[in-house]
């Protein structure tokens, strides 16, 4: 490293000054220099020039000559204030400068010692209030600065030259603590597994520059003057008496700024709406788009820029306030037709003689459709609307629009259309960063950024109604109330989505679930016998959703389930949603034989108002479920097409066009085609492994279900009919139920093998499976035990013990079980 | 000859400091506030504004069109024509108004951008002062 010596006059070394950085340049000590003038030297400096002052003029008025010393005095401490006021606060850097000291932001210069370290540039980051926005932000504090930086000060010429890389790309006027974050983790060669922990990437510290940097713009603007008109501003204008009563004076609220959009597209329809509204002494706009696109804030950005006289505002539009109209006071305040129309025409009638007025309908399907806290007022306004000659802002939603095109062309032909498309993540983010500068005092939260990318991500996937940024804000707010300390974190997010909506949207991360998780199969299987292939695939499935290596743009899992009944296929489901999801009610079931008619798809995307047992409005509800579709062969093939997409991409359109999102339920979907075919395989031996592509081209050829349908399931697993052994098994499980339910008599039952293999003699049907033993098995056990008990045969702590003989005698042979039998099919 | 502080900055850079910003950019950017102050005043009393509608009716009362007969016409044409006048009148006083505290404000200006190559002289006048002895004889 080529360096400079810097000696003092008696030859001591008291510097280093690298070709990169002068420690000794006027910026490096002016720099100094505003360090030391701190918050408390500077009140000592303000009240030593009051004191003098104050004493001075005691002085003179005393008639001591002295007090002019004093005055002169107070000169001194005030040039040094005004000194730091007006050039050390801000320090400038040198334009066309190329060494560090020229352009490294001033208060991280000030504290640059003479043989500085990166070391020492990660400590100083940590006290500048740049970095403790990344501290607090994003998580990179100085201890992890610390931790990645070389206590060498030969390695400081590398961390200068990228931070001048960095900063020559980025276009950045200064070097800020946050370039020299992102330079110090650009030179750790680690720096993508560190950012990893902290679920982040090199463009996230990017952008957490372009936060900081828009943040500072934000004060700056706030700051600065603005021509808003003054005292006389609206002395030209006219009385708007009823309108400031039934109306909101959105200009009223945006005078103190920070309402600009600051995003290109609805710069863009802003400046839209400015030419549009100037035209021919007023038009009238709509602007369409669907709920949450941000049309309000739009009309709020729009205010803000027409009180500002330097904006390049059009003369006509200048100084112009908005009024918006709000449809429910005006039904409180006139609930007769004929005076509502009336009022309503006074108010645009003074809003127009005012010459100074925008009025903004937002949700203006308020105005023009009778309902409940709506009224239709097409009759009053239409003609104000034709004449354009009252400015108007009109907000719409998308689908509301078609719908009074429909009723009302003449209405929506006087309207001048901007469409509002919603916001991609970029400016999401922008958005949601300009929001939390109030949000966060109001709430006196703080977010980080992994909490806001969290929130972009989860309000995609889980807030409908909403358009972006409308559901990221919507989520943002909501993630306030599960604040941790004060703190808004990625995992704050996942519990406010978790607890408001009721799924599971992070990883496992207590000890009871990752149990769970890892002896799914042995806990399914303490409900259900054999089937291991089954248990197998859906455990897998949902250890994959648990540990965030699945594919997220799908569900879950999709399964297929063939084989005859009463082997378990429905059982499983409920096992599933019993030990993983959380209880048997958490299955959302399709019987598709009730969905035999092309015309039933309608019932499937149903909108849950008019519905509720829709499959789209119970999804909407419930989410995170298993969803079984029983007996899917006997659907219509429009309805199984309409699973197409669910099974693809987790995705279904409901009636009102709005997605609603399947990917995270398990999709179970069982049928018995084929099951004589399987039987019949299993009968001649053949495993089932062995014949599973045949049976299921077999499917296809017979035309059951085409190839399309079941290339979508994750796997089509085959259920073998339950043998002797295995079904003496399902009776094991079946009496521990019965134990279970007389846990609250604390009572027990045992049955003796005998009697076991009885029951399994008597429940078994090769057409129907396990399904009738368990109707045999408890009434043969229920009956013996409540009989014993009313007899006082058996008390508290007791035990019925029940053997062949009584279960003979229950279920007398054959005969009486068939009859069980019978009743089942 | 250079000194250094124990906090690590030159004493003599403080001073060069402070005068070539005070006789520099302090004095150009002092000129640059008084601007600003005076614009804002001027935005304050809206002078552009007044001047441009100095005989607009006054809060556009009785301003709108009438139709009927001559005689109604003849009434809001009087109705106009007085709140031009009130309007005219409340325009002119405010207008006064501005301009007396422009005016007051430029002569303040005036004073501080004049006196300002000075104050680092203030110690010196106030101890040449002390040294005279004299008091001003109305304190």
């Amino acid at each position: 490293m080529r360096c400079y010596i810097v000696v003092n006059w008696v030859g001591t070394v008291v510097g280093v000054n690298t070709p990169l950085f002068a420690y000794h340049s006027a910026r490096s000590e002016k720099a100094r220099i505003a360090r030391e003038l701190g918050p408390m030297l500077r009140v000592f400096l303000g009240a030593t020039v009051v004191i003098c002052l104050i004493g001075g003029g005691i002085c003179l008025v005393l008639g001591n000559p002295l007090g002019w010393v004093f005055i002169g005095l107070s000169a001194l401490p005030a040039m040094v204030i005004e000194w730091y006021e007006n050039e050390l606060r801000e320090l400038p850097v040198v334009v066309k400068g190329s060494r560090i000291d020229d352009v490294l932001a001033a208060n991280i210069l000030g504290l640059l010692p003479v043989h500085a370290t990166p070391y020492d540039v990660a400590t100083i980051i940590g006290q500048v209030p740049e970095g403790q926005f990344f501290s607090v932000r994003f998580g990179i504090g100085p201890l992890l600065l610390q931790e990645i930086a070389s206590k060498d000060s030969n390695d400081m010429d590398a961390l200068w030259s990228k931070a001048l890389e960095l900063k020559k790309q980025r276009g950045c006027s200064d070097i800020s603590a946050g370039l020299l974050i992102m330079s110090l983790l650009s030179l750790y060669p680690g720096y993508q597994q560190l950012l990893a922990h902290l679920q982040l990437e090199l463009e996230d510290v990017q952008n957490g520059i372009d936060w900081y940097e828009h943040i500072e713009t934000l004060i700056v603007s706030s700051k600065r003057f603005r021509k808003t008109g003054g005292l006389a501003r609206d002395w030209s204008f006219g009385w708007i008496p009823n309108l400031s009563r039934f109306g909101q004076n959105i200009s009223e609220q945006v005078k103190g700024g920070m309402f600009s959009a600051d995003i290109a597209s609805h710069e863009d329809i802003v400046g839209q709406l400015m030419t549009a509204l100037s035209t021919d002494g007023g038009g009238v706009v709509s602007l369409i788009g669907h709920q949450g696109v941000g049309k309000s804030q739009i009309v709020y950005s729009l205010a803000e820029k027409l009180l500002d006289g330097e904006a390049g505002v059009p003369e006509s539009l200048r100084y112009r306030q908005i009024f918006m109209l709000d449809a429910g006071s005006l039904l409180t305040a006139a609930p007769g037709a004929g005076e509502l129309e009336g009022l309503v025409t006074t108010i645009m009638s003074e809003a127009y003689q005012a010459k100074n007025i925008i009025i903004f309908l937002d949700n203006a399907e308020l105005f023009f459709e009778q309902g409940v806290g709506s009224v239709d007022l097409t009759s009053a306004l239409l003609p104000i609307l034709q004449a354009a000659r009252l400015p108007m802002i009109v907000a719409l939603d998308e689908q509301r629009f078609l719908q009074i095109s429909q009723r009302s062309s003449a209405l929506t032909n006087a309207l001048r259309r901007i469409n509002v498309k919603p916001l991609n993540i970029s400016d999401t983010m922008s958005v949601m960063q300009n929001h939390l500068v109030v949000s966060e005092f109001r709430q006196k939260v703080t977010y980080m950024y992994q909490a806001l990318a969290e929130t972009y991500r989860l309000s995609e996937r889980y807030v409908h109604d909403l358009e972006m940024p409308g559901r990221a804000v919507k989520l943002l707010d909501d993630a306030a109330r599960y604040a941790e300390s004060g703190l808004v974190t990625a995992q704050v997010v996942h519990n406010t989505v978790e607890q408001t909506l009721d799924v599971k949207v992070g990883a496992v991360r207590d000890d009871a679930e990752r149990d769970t998780l890892l002896h799914l199969e042995d806990r399914i299987h303490e409900r259900m016998i054999n089937q291991v292939r089954a248990v197998s695939v859906v455990s897998d499935a949902l250890r994959r959703a648990r540990a965030g290596v699945r594919d997220q743009d799908r569900p879950i899992g999709t399964f297929l389930f063939l084989g005859p009944t009463g082997v378990g296929k429905t059982e499983l489901a409920k096992a599933l949603a019993s030990v993983f999801f959380g209880g048997e009610d958490r299955i959302i079931r399709l019987d598709l034989n009730e969905f035999v008619r092309s015309e039933d798809v309608v019932r499937l995307i149903a909108d849950g108002a008019d519905d509720p047992s829709s499959l789209t409005a119970r999804v909407m509800k419930q989410p995170f479920s298993v969803i079984l579709l029983d007996e899917i062969e006997k659907a219509h093939p429009a309805v199984l097409a309409t699973f197409l997409q669910v099974l693809d991409e987790g995705i279904l359109k409901d009636v009102r066009n709005r997605d609603v999102i399947f990917k995270d339920a398990i999709i179970i979907a069982t049928s018995n085609a084929g099951a004589d075919r399987i039987r019949e395989q299993i009968g001649r031996g053949l495993a089932i492994e062995n014949f599973e592509d045949q049976f299921v081209d077999e499917l296809i050829s017979s035309g059951e279900f085409k190839p399309e349908f079941l290339n979508r399931f994750d796997e089509i697993v085959m259920f073998t009919p339950l043998k002797k052994p295995e079904l003496l098994q399902v009776v094991d499980l079946i009496i521990a139920g019965v134990n279970k339910t007389l846990e609250q008599q604390k009572v027990s039952v045992t049955v003796s093998d005998e009697a076991k293999q009885y029951l399994v003699e008597a429940g078994y049907d090769p057409r129907l499976g396990a399904r009738p033993m368990r109707r045999v098995v408890q009434r043969a056990v229920e009956n013996t035990v409540a009989k014993q008990l009313l007899a006082g045969d058996v008390e508290a702590g007791g035990t019925v013990a029940i053997d062949l003989a009584q279960v003979q005698a229950l279920v007398s042979l054959k005969k009486q079980a068939d009859k069980i039998i019978n009743e089942s099919v | 000859m250079v000194y250094y502080t124990v906090s690590g900055y030159n004493d003599d850079m403080f001073l060069v400091g402070i005068l070539s910003w005070w006789y520099g950019s302090g004095w150009a950017g002092r000129l640059l506030v008084i601007k600003t102050r005076l614009m804002q005043t001027s935005d304050y009393f809206s002078i552009g504004i007044l001047l441009g509608t100095l005989f607009a009716p006054y809060r556009q009362i009785s301003a709108g069109g009438v139709r009927g007969s001559m005689a109604a016409q003849l009434r809001a044409f009087g109705d106009r024509l007085i709140s031009r006048i009130i309007g005219a009148f409340l325009r002119t006083g405010l207008i006064i108004f501005g301009i007396v505290a422009l005016c007051v404000q430029v002569i303040w200006g005036a004073i501080v951008m004049a006196v300002w190559p000075f104050v680092p002289l203030f110690p010196l006048c106030g101890v040449i002062l002390w040294s005279i002895g004299w008091v001003p004889s109305w304190v």
